[in-house]
């Protein structure tokens, strides 16, 4: 083209609704006013405006658009250009991070962002590539493409990622950048520009700030783990140890250094320390490696008394985590919504917890919850606590009376059992002869005493006697056997 | 000038002393026992080095033979409040960390701070005897120590133990020293006014 001619006109649109045109001039011209007219194929006049600069925005055509550039540089030179949709790129607007959130506790950050949907029609697919980036020298750790669907509104996205290192180790960079699926566009598409960097800073950029990390954390077995020691500006670290075995260290930052522990085993009761070695002093953290809670097994709740409902269980494999981090373990009662926590002794087998026999309930329908700061666990179990009476032995076991062939006794039971009938055994024994038992069933009361007959026995003979009880109607189990006593006939 | 002794007061000191000095070499076996349990227990290095840690009253102290026989009991008194202190945040600790997990380690560490509290008593005696006043405790005790990282805890209970195995020699020392009849060293720091 003749000097100064204009070329190279190129459109990107960065909404579908308005491209932005950028052309230059075929040599070193003055740089002069441009006449720019622009027709779109549904548009019957010419829009025509001044402009001093070789970019200008105007609307996305539905398929083609012609501009006629004329600039006055050295010498009037015009050039008409016809632009078809496929000819305009659409590079997304740069997305923009609303809030880079980090939690240090469990070393994830949260990422939230404006989707721009607004400018966009409804139902588009987009696609969101995330990176994370790490250390003074912003290595980048991961990427990861998130997907979601425009609804023609603004909407705030949100994401959160999980750190394999604590995230006071070094600093941590987030930049985001989108992809829009417009099929309705035949222009060529592209990802957007990413955006800027936000930053999480690392302990390793605050003055004086120094600590191995993670701090006092609890794991699975068979866990990986970064462990890292951020030191003073004038500190030098010599090295780690996880336990009492030194590991290679990882630099990340001038300050902050870390080492990898894979499949970690069982830690002792007191934890496993990690310790950083200095030029002078040390640091370190305690981690304590245990399993989460077994499936609590063999789920049982019996009462003595129908006031306190004993439920017992197994607990399974021990978690190896003690103290404030031991496994806790709650007794919820659905029917009533009454939750109890349990007082349970971590050193021995047997589990139990008591719960609180409700008023004009005899159904009950249990979940027995167990937690550790690894994971929790649960077993359920509906019991009528009616057929779940297991008495305490019988108390006072008394001879009230006798002659040459009975005796009366008298004993006594603590506990309401007035809602069921008792079956009572009396074993009989006297001498070498052979043990008898006389079952004999009566109405329960209110801690009360009961009484017994024994008939049909020899004159002039000593006798020994003990009783328990158990539920008549559903027997559940025997209480133990009271005390003997013994009486001779007169 | 110090007032002589009257006999049954010089006799009662040595008694006290004697008693105090095999308390207190019991009190060291003991913390020497408990020393090698804790870090055997705590998974530490027991060549580490602990820096000096905060409240727990150092046991080295400059110009020892100087000191008058008052001055010794009320450095004895003030170090073992703090270790009776001291000992009992242990025991919290443990219990906290963990649980019934170590009855053990923490049977060991009730005795010693049982021995401790008896150790202060008995300096609080060896006061009365001399009709010194007993300095009265902080009315609410030393301030809360900040709150540990659980190494740090750990670390710090190993620095109050080896301390306080210091501090057992010397007070054995200290009692040796009380125990001189004053008349006989004249000069001798037994327990003379304060200068």
């Amino acid at each position: 083209g003749s000097l100064g001619t204009p070329q190279n006109l190129k459109c990107v649109t960065h909404n579908l609704h308005k491209m932005i045109c950028t052309w230059d001039v075929s040599s070193r011209g003055r740089y002069g006013q441009t006449d720019f007219c622009y027709t779109a194929n549904d548009l019957t006049s010419q829009v025509c405006f001044k402009t001093k600069e070789r970019r200008v925005e105007i609307p996305v055509p539905e398929s083609s658009s012609t501009v006629t550039i004329k600039s006055s540089g050295t010498a009037f030179a015009t050039k008409e250009f016809v632009i078809h949709q496929k000819d305009i790129s659409f590079v997304p607007v740069t997305p923009h991070i609303l809030s880079l959130t980090p939690d240090f506790s469990t070393s994830t950050l949260n990422l939230k962002w404006s989707d721009n949907g607004s400018i966009f029609p409804y139902g588009l697919d987009a696609l969101w590539q995330i990176q994370i980036l790490r250390k003074e020298t912003m290595e980048e750790v991961t990427q990861v493409t998130y997907h979601s669907k425009l609804t023609h509104e603004d909407l705030i996205l949100s994401w959160n990622w999980s750190s394999d290192m604590p995230l006071e180790c070094t600093s941590h960079y987030v930049k985001i950048r989108c992809y829009i699926n417009a099929t309705q566009f035949v222009g060529p598409k592209d990802w957007s520009d990413w955006s800027p960097a936000e930053v999480v800073p690392g302990k390793d950029t605050e003055p004086g700030g120094s600590g191995v990390f993670p701090l006092d954390t609890v794991v699975a077995v068979g866990s990986d783990v970064t462990f890292c020691c951020v030191h003073e500006e004038d500190q030098h670290i010599t090295n780690m140890t996880y336990g009492s075995k030194p590991y290679k260290m990882i630099q990340l930052s001038s300050r902050s250094h870390a080492i990898r522990v894979l499949n970690a085993s069982a830690s002792d009761t007191s934890g496993t320390n990690v310790v950083c070695h200095l030029k002078n002093g040390m640091d370190g953290t305690v981690v304590f490696v245990g399993y989460a809670p077994d499936t609590p097994q063999n789920l049982s709740c019996e009462t003595s008394n129908f006031l306190i409902i004993k439920c017992t269980w197994k607990p399974g494999r021990p978690s190896g985590l003690y103290g404030d981090r031991r496994t806790k373990y709650s007794l919820f009662e659905r029917m009533s919504g009454k939750n109890v926590s349990c007082e349970v002794n971590e050193m021995n087998r047997d589990r139990a917890c008591g719960f609180p026999v409700l008023p004009d309930q005899k159904t009950y329908d249990f979940i027995l919850g167990v937690s550790n700061p690894i994971g929790q666990a649960q077993s359920s179990l509906l019991v009528d606590i009616t057929q779940r009476v297991h008495p305490k032995a019988p108390e006072k076991l008394t001879v009230i009376g006798n002659n040459s062939t009975s005796i009366q006794m008298r004993w006594f039971m603590n506990g309401s059992f007035a809602g069921i009938r008792l079956l009572c055994q009396i074993e009989v024994s006297s001498g070498h002869s052979e043990r008898k038992l006389h079952n004999v069933s009566m109405p329960g009361g209110k801690s009360s005493t009961y009484t017994a007959q024994m008939n049909a026995l020899r004159p002039y003979t000593k006798y020994q006697f003990r009783v328990r009880c158990s539920a008549a109607d559903h027997f559940w189990r025997w209480s133990d056997w009271s005390r003997g006593v013994e009486q001779a006939t007169a | 000038m110090a007032a002589a002794d009257s006999p049954s007061t010089a006799l009662r000191r040595r008694d006290l002393c004697s008693r105090g000095i095999r308390l207190a070499g019991k009190m060291r076996a003991d913390v020497i026992d408990l020393l090698d349990a804790y870090v055997e227990r705590q998974g530490l290095d027991a060549s580490a080095s602990v820096a000096a840690v905060e409240g727990v009253p150092l046991a080295a102290v400059e110009r020892w033979d100087e000191q008058t026989g008052t001055q010794r009991l009320l450095e004895n008194l003030a170090a073992y409040r703090a270790f009776r202190t001291l000992l009992a945040q242990m025991l919290e600790e443990q219990r906290e960390q963990l649980g019934e997990a170590d009855a053990g380690l923490g049977r060991a560490l009730a005795a010693v701070l049982l021995q401790v509290s008896a150790f202060t008593y008995h300096l609080e005696e060896l006061l009365r005897l001399e009709s010194r006043g007993i300095p009265g405790e902080e009315e609410d005790g030393p301030p809360p120590p900040p709150r540990l990282s659980i190494f740090e805890q750990k670390l710090r209970g190993l620095g109050v133990l080896r301390e306080l195995a210091q501090w057992a020699v010397r007070s054995t020392r200290d009692l040796r020293q009380l125990a001189k009849p004053s008349s006989a060293t004249g000069t001798a720091p037994g327990l003379t006014e304060s200068p």
